[in-house]
């Protein structure tokens, strides 16, 4: 994309009239929506901020949960919480602190700042983000609401079945749901963030000059991606066990309850370093700009980050030592959770070392990151203890582990989360938190945490077990109980005088300077109070520390000098690049306020509630509600012809306003999205191989049903649907948009009978799902296959649609090449369902 | 708060504070650890050799805790160092000195893991969970079985192999003062050896949620000297003692007509039902209700009242229906079955 | 996808990508996952009581193969590299393609020296244990 110099030079930047007229046509632009249309803004900034609060409402709500518990557990024999409210109490304080507060948080955060530490203007996808944000806060509420009813779970934040596959009432479906919904948030938000680390970061920011906030936010992108979906595949299988007694987990029909501890810590360990390691990223932006100097090792913290990253999903096991594994499979778990301190301790040693290296100053978020050192330390410290597994015999599901996980909660995520609300909070609103009420809320959390939880490592190796509504008095935890509990008053005590600060009314003398902490990173050339377009212009970067660097850098940015310094089209702009050397590929328009992001959002989250209360017609009518929603979104707001095929940048950049393939974000997003998703296909795949590995015989009795004959049919009509589709993008792109109409046909009529075809198979075979976890599963891959070919269809006749009304030509075709890249999925997950239930059983 | 650089100053005490304090306290506690559901009381070896390992690396975990602070807080107070001190800091201390510790920490832990196919047990026990109890039976080595419930009792000196498995739900089975603890879990054997050394009685937990009355699901574990151990199954062998009372013997026939039988296994007095805790002996048990009530007159009589009231959900219905004086008979009865 | 885009980019003169980044951890992480899924199965199906020699050999091959795939990545690494694992780090000559290469090689032979700790690591247990107890 090298471009012909054709730079603006008919436009002066130096002169302030010229100026003006850009930032009044940004401003109009990037207007936020007034009044009731607030709400369908879908900036970053917006929705950002929503997120933010929103995620902090439901961790005060968890908050408030676990200071329950700790009255509860203030005494002996207490009576203040029944066992059912306790139950549902500490279940619903472990499921919204992990799935409602820590995990979106991370989404909150970096879409809040990403855009800024990447000089863009927006994130790729700001529909997605909003319809992330929709179903995040939906899901939320549903599964906070139900404890109000006396209808929430109380399986555990683990939802271990048989327990809580045979409770009675809705509460476990309420989990199962409600979280499935709010995955689908996470998901989409990897999605939106990984696209925006490698395709949105500013011209000239190669890859080794990223802000390491970005890596950590690319690599945690890719672990949801590979996390999250085995705990949907276990969803998945629980919910048809729960809804239609499918025996997955019912040991007396072939099932076994050790096949969801294996799909749930598969997602719950690598979902502990999800939460982490976003956080420990806001500290690799802090630590320098205090320290003064450029960070001591930014290879190394990629380095450990991305070891962290891989590392983290070998120790699943580990939260499964005490059920009777083989010595020698947690022997291998021992090792890789000993293994993984290593990358993780070379972390903090980069801090403490750019520390020794730079003159500190000392501010309210360095104060915030020492007491995460501190606590991250400890907590890492009792986790090496933990992974020896003889060690973890004794102190398993005891007060010890409760004791751990906090102090790597709170020492890995809240504290460095704190010290980056504190450190960013005049980016998302211009003014600065107090320096006083700051160190006051942090000695008064520092001292409440640790009084709070330091003596739990005591009262757990006092043979304290976990989840125990009321304990008896007189083994020795009595105090050690109290203290804890008064330590919980005392964080909650600190932790208001937080929230107080950042809710008061600020005065003017809390207006933020620019850079008020003289950063060297890009996110600090921004206005102070910011602007609703985020970037004045998109900076060419050429440093790690741009503002350190180049003396000029501000006044170029503020004279406009870069990149889309104006919005002559009236449209929503920011600028796409390669990958490792971020070259300008793309002028990219985003899409503005929407609503139909909050119908589709409401259409499947009403979807889902439905299903929770088995009202299975007004599930049906909401789920093809919510398709209907997402066709018009995509239809109306994606993939829309330019006026022009080209547009100049500034310095010299000509770039097109529309590409297709794999340089696009649309393509990237479907690719990761799929990535995901077939994912959590292998999670059914392998729920077929766990239970040929448990069984004597499996398939039982010897059983070749569903026979070979129809899944050969079925593999053959669907690859054949795949050959169509990708045909169809070849031929279309060759211009032969008859011949490409015609397959586009052809595909849809392959698919369908592919399916009948599938589904024939155990259906004519006579296998029960009912009757047996064989059945069951066979029915389960099917079932999964079935849903996705069909969601196919729907998009081969999208795109048959979009070719006939003109919208799809041989020259914009994003549409088929996004759905052709979905066929290559689908083709190998049919490939994989057919070769598993009509191959297997020959073999076995 | 006028002294803002002195407050911050202070840091240094502060993070150090908790592990200071914290140090000597749990050293005095070290006399104290003995309670009866303590993992570092050591009556069993397993649980000796984990607490060995653990005082181990706890300190050698505060020792790093507090050169790592100790750095970072050195670190902001003093002026720069050079590039070659922090490169030194990150791979000394960030790779060198973990890959090495880490690794002789693994080798240790998997040295200690057990290899039980070799310990050859004489004594087999086998355990099921219930919903919130503890089915027992001792498995003699001519392969009878005695059964019992809510009570472990313990040859010391010798190893165990404990039998584990779950009817409902998964439960974990937990005597932290002799040793770690094994999940029991449904369609599952598991398997658990522990070697108790000290007698006397200690405390059992279930260490699995489990619904409900989780936390009111635990059981004594008494350990004896081989002798005492012997003569006690012999006594736990034999039918129900019917105290020789006419309330005793009321009492029998009432539990027999109230139905009890179709529950409880009373060896010698009612055989039909076994879905809850045999009570052949119940008399002689230490506590009631799964090892969360005293074992006496009055508490018996609260249980057959109204089991709900002390168990939240447990499956026995109440009797209050029944006269005062038949519950009355029925809890001499239960007390008298030695 | 990658090797047309790497093609292209390796004709200007680099040597790496972000694939590249990926290739140690992800030996790492199939090494693991044969060796587990090898021993699970291999002491699902034999019995517990099994002896675990034939586990044995089956990581001890399984961990060559690994360390030999981490070391042939770490020789191509070091010959397009040139220079050693730590050095060099706190300071970047200038914003070219080719110190982006530079930084990319670097981080992927660290993270060869990291994955191949992590396979010993993960091997250990092979070698402690004598039946699949």
């Amino acid at each position: 994309m090298s471009a012909p110099q054709t730079s603006l030079s008919h436009v002066d930047q130096g002169d302030p009239e010229v100026r003006r007229g850009q930032e009044e046509r940004l401003s109009a632009v990037w207007a936020t929506p007034k009044g009731w249309r607030y709400w369908t803004a879908v900036n970053n900034s917006e929705v950002g901020l929503w997120y933010i609060c929103t995620a902090f409402a439901f961790m005060m709500f968890a908050g408030v949960l676990g200071l329950l518990i700790r009255v509860q557990l203030a005494f002996p024999d207490n009576q203040f919480l029944s066992a059912e409210a306790y139950n549902q109490t500490f279940t619903l304080h472990g499921t919204a602190m992990m799935f409602l507060f820590a995990v979106p948080i991370f989404e909150a955060v970096a879409i809040m700042i990403l855009p800024a530490l990447l000089g863009a203007r927006d994130l790729p996808f700001p529909r997605l983000s909003a319809f992330g944000y929709w179903c995040f806060l939906i899901g939320g509420i549903f599964v906070c609401g139900s404890i109000f009813f006396d209808a929430a779970p109380q399986g555990g934040w683990f939802m271990y079945p048989p327990l809580s596959t045979k409770q009675g009432g809705i509460g476990a479906d309420i989990w199962l749901l409600g979280l499935s919904f709010i995955e689908v948030a996470s998901i989409a938000a990897a999605v939106e963030l990984i696209v925006g680390v490698l395709k949105c970061r500013p011209p000239g920011m190669h890859m080794n000059l990223t802000p390491l906030y970005g890596w950590y936010v690319l690599i945690v992108g890719g672990m949801i991606l590979f996390a999250f979906p085995p705990l949907i595949a276990g969803d998945f299988l629980f919910e048809m066990e729960r809804a239609f007694d499918w025996p997955f987990f019912d040991p007396e029909r072939g099932g076994d309850p050790l096949l969801w501890q294996h799909l749930f810590w598969i997602f719950g360990h690598p979902e502990v370093y999800i939460i982490f390691l976003p956080s420990i990223a806001l500290l690799a932006m802090i630590v320098p700009t205090f320290a003064r100097r450029p960070i001591s090792g930014y290879s190394w913290i990629v380095l450990s980050a991305m070891g962290t990253g891989f590392l983290s999903f070998g120790l699943w096991v580990h939260h499964m030592f005490t059920t009777g594994l083989p010595s020698v499979s947690l022997g291998f778990f021992a090792a890789a959770s000993e293994a993984v301190a290593i990358p993780t301790g070379i972390q903090i040693f980069v801090f403490v070392s750019t520390l020794l290296m730079g003159r500190v100053t000392r501010s309210v978020p360095m104060l915030f990151a020492m007491g995460a050192l501190a606590i991250f330390v400890a907590g890492g410290l009792t986790g090496v203890m933990v992974a020896v597994a003889p060690f973890d015999f004794q102190v398993h599901d005891t007060y010890f582990v409760v004791a751990h996980l906090h102090y790597t909660l709170f020492g890995g995520m809240l504290f460095p989360l704190l010290a980056g609300i504190h450190y960013y909070f005049p980016i998302a609103t211009g003014k600065m938190l107090s320096r006083r009420l700051g160190i006051w809320s942090f000695w008064l959390m520092f001292a409440g945490f640790n009084i709070c939880f330091l003596p739990m490592h005591l009262t757990g190796l006092l043979g304290m077990p976990r989840r125990v509504f009321t304990f008896p008095g007189g083994l020795g935890w009595d105090w050690l109980n109290l203290i804890s509990s008064v330590g919980a008053f005392v964080f909650a005590a600190g932790f208001l005088v937080f929230v107080w600060d950042v809710v008061r009314p600020k005065r003017e003398t809390d207006a933020a300077t620019r850079n008020p902490w003289k950063a060297g990173t890009v996110e600090w050339m921004l206005e102070m109070p910011p602007k609703p377009w985020g970037s004045r212009t998109i900076p060419k970067i050429e440093s790690r520390y741009p503002l350190w660097d180049d003396p000029e850098f501000l006044t170029k940015y503020d004279e406009g000098r870069f990149y889309l310094s104006d919005a002559e089209e009236g449209k929503r702009e920011t600028i796409i690049t390669s990958v490792l050397d971020a070259q300008p590929i793309q002028c990219l328009r985003v899409s503005g306020p929407a609503v139909i992001t909050m119908i589709a959002a409401g259409m499947l989250g009403a979807s889902f509630i439905f299903a929770t209360f088995h009202w299975w017609w007004l599930t049906i009518i909401a789920t093809l509600g919510a398709m209907a929603a997402i066709i018009f979104w995509l239809w109306t707001g994606t993939a829309q012809h330019p006026e022009k095929a080209e547009k100049d940048i500034g310095l010299g950049s000509l770039v097109p306003l529309y590409i297709s393939g794999p340089k696009s974000t649309g393509w990237w997003a479907m690719f990761i999205t799929m990535t995901g998703d077939l994912t959590a296909f292998l999670g059914v795949v392998f729920g077929y191989f766990f239970f040929w590995t448990v069984h004597e015989q499996f398939p039982p009795g010897g059983t070749t049903a569903p026979g070979w004959q129809w899944p050969l049919v079925a593999g053959v009509l669907l690859l054949a649907a795949w050959a169509a589709t990708w045909g169809a993008r070849v031929v279309n792109g060759r211009g032969r948009v008859g011949l490409a109409r015609l397959l586009l046909v052809a595909g849809p009529v392959a698919a369908a009978a592919g399916i009948a075809a599938l589904v024939a198979g155990p259906w004519f075979s006579g296998l029960d799902p009912t009757e047996h976890a064989y059945p069951a599963i066979v029915w389960a891959l099917v079932l999964w296959t079935a849903l996705h070919i069909a969601v196919g269809i729907v998009m081969q006749v999208y795109c048959l649609a979009r070719s006939v009304v003109g919208h799809m030509t041989p020259v914009y075709d994003t549409d088929i090449w996004n759905v052709a890249l979905y066929w290559h999925f689908m083709a190998f997950t049919a490939l994989v369902t057919t070769l598993v239930i009509g191959g297997f059983p020959y073999v076995s | 708060m006028t002294n803002r650089p002195a407050k911050v100053r202070r840091r240094p005490s502060g993070p150090a504070r908790p592990s200071l304090v914290a140090l000597p306290i749990l050293l005095m506690i070290v006399a104290g650890c003995d309670g009866p559901q303590s993992a570092l009381s050591g009556a069993g070896r397993e649980a000796t050799d984990v607490s060995r390992l653990f005082w181990v690396m706890l300190v050698g975990g505060a020792a790093v805790w507090i050169v790592v602070m100790g750095t970072a807080i050195f670190a902001v107070l003093q002026p720069p160092r050079g590039a070659r001190v922090g490169n030194a800091f990150i791979i000394g201390g960030g790779v060198v000195f973990p890959v090495v510790v880490l690794a002789a920490l693994l080798a240790y832990g998997l040295s200690m893991l057990p290899d039980w196919a070799q310990s050859g047990t004489r004594l087999k026990v086998h355990v099921t969970g219930e919903q919130w109890w503890w089915r027992v039976a001792y498995e003699l080595p001519d392969g009878t079985l005695v059964r019992d419930a809510n009570e472990i009792h313990l040859p010391a000196g010798e190893p165990v192999e404990f039998v584990l498995t779950a009817d409902e739900v998964i439960h974990s089975f937990w005597i932290p003062a002799i040793g770690g603890k094994m999940d029991m879990i449904p369609g599952r054997t598991n398997r658990l050896v522990l070697t108790a050394e000290k007698p006397g009685t200690y405390r059992g937990v279930c260490a699995e949620y489990c619904g409900t009355s989780h936390a009111l699901m635990a059981f004594s574990a008494i350990v004896h000297e081989r002798d005492a151990f012997d003569a006690w199954l012999a006594g736990q062998a034999k039918p129900a003692v019917v105290a020789d009372s006419v309330g005793a013997r009321r009492g029998r026939d009432q539990f027999i007509a109230a139905g009890c039988g179709g529950c409880h296994m009373m060896r010698g007095v009612v055989e039909l039902g076994d879905v809850g805790p045999d009570l052949t002996h119940v008399g002689s048990r230490r506590t009631l209700g799964s090892g969360i009530l005293p074992n006496d007159r009055e508490t018996l009589e609260a249980w057959v009242r109204n089991p709900d009231h002390l168990k939240p959900d447990v499956a026995m219905p109440g009797y209050a229906m029944l006269p005062d004086a038949d519950i009355a008979a029925i809890a001499t009865f239960l007390e008298g079955a030695k | 996808m990658s090797t047309d885009k790497g093609q292209v980019e390796r004709a200007t003169g680099e040597g790496t990508d972000l694939w590249r980044l990926i290739t140690a951890p992800t030996i790492w992480a199939v090494h693991f996952l044969v060796c587990y899924v090898g021993a699970a199965i291999y002491c699902e199906k034999a019995g517990r009581a099994s002896a675990l020699l034939p586990v044995t050999w089956f990581v001890a091959a399984t961990t060559a193969v690994a360390l030999l795939g981490l070391g042939l990545v770490f020789l191509s690494l070091w010959r397009v590299r040139g220079f050693s694992v730590v050095g060099g780090d706190l300071n970047y000559l200038g914003n070219t393609p080719e110190e982006r290469h530079r930084f990319l090689s670097h981080v992927s032979m660290m993270l060869c020296v990291l994955s191949a700790i992590g396979v010993v690591f993960v091997a250990m247990p092979a070698f402690m244990l004598g039946t699949c107890r």
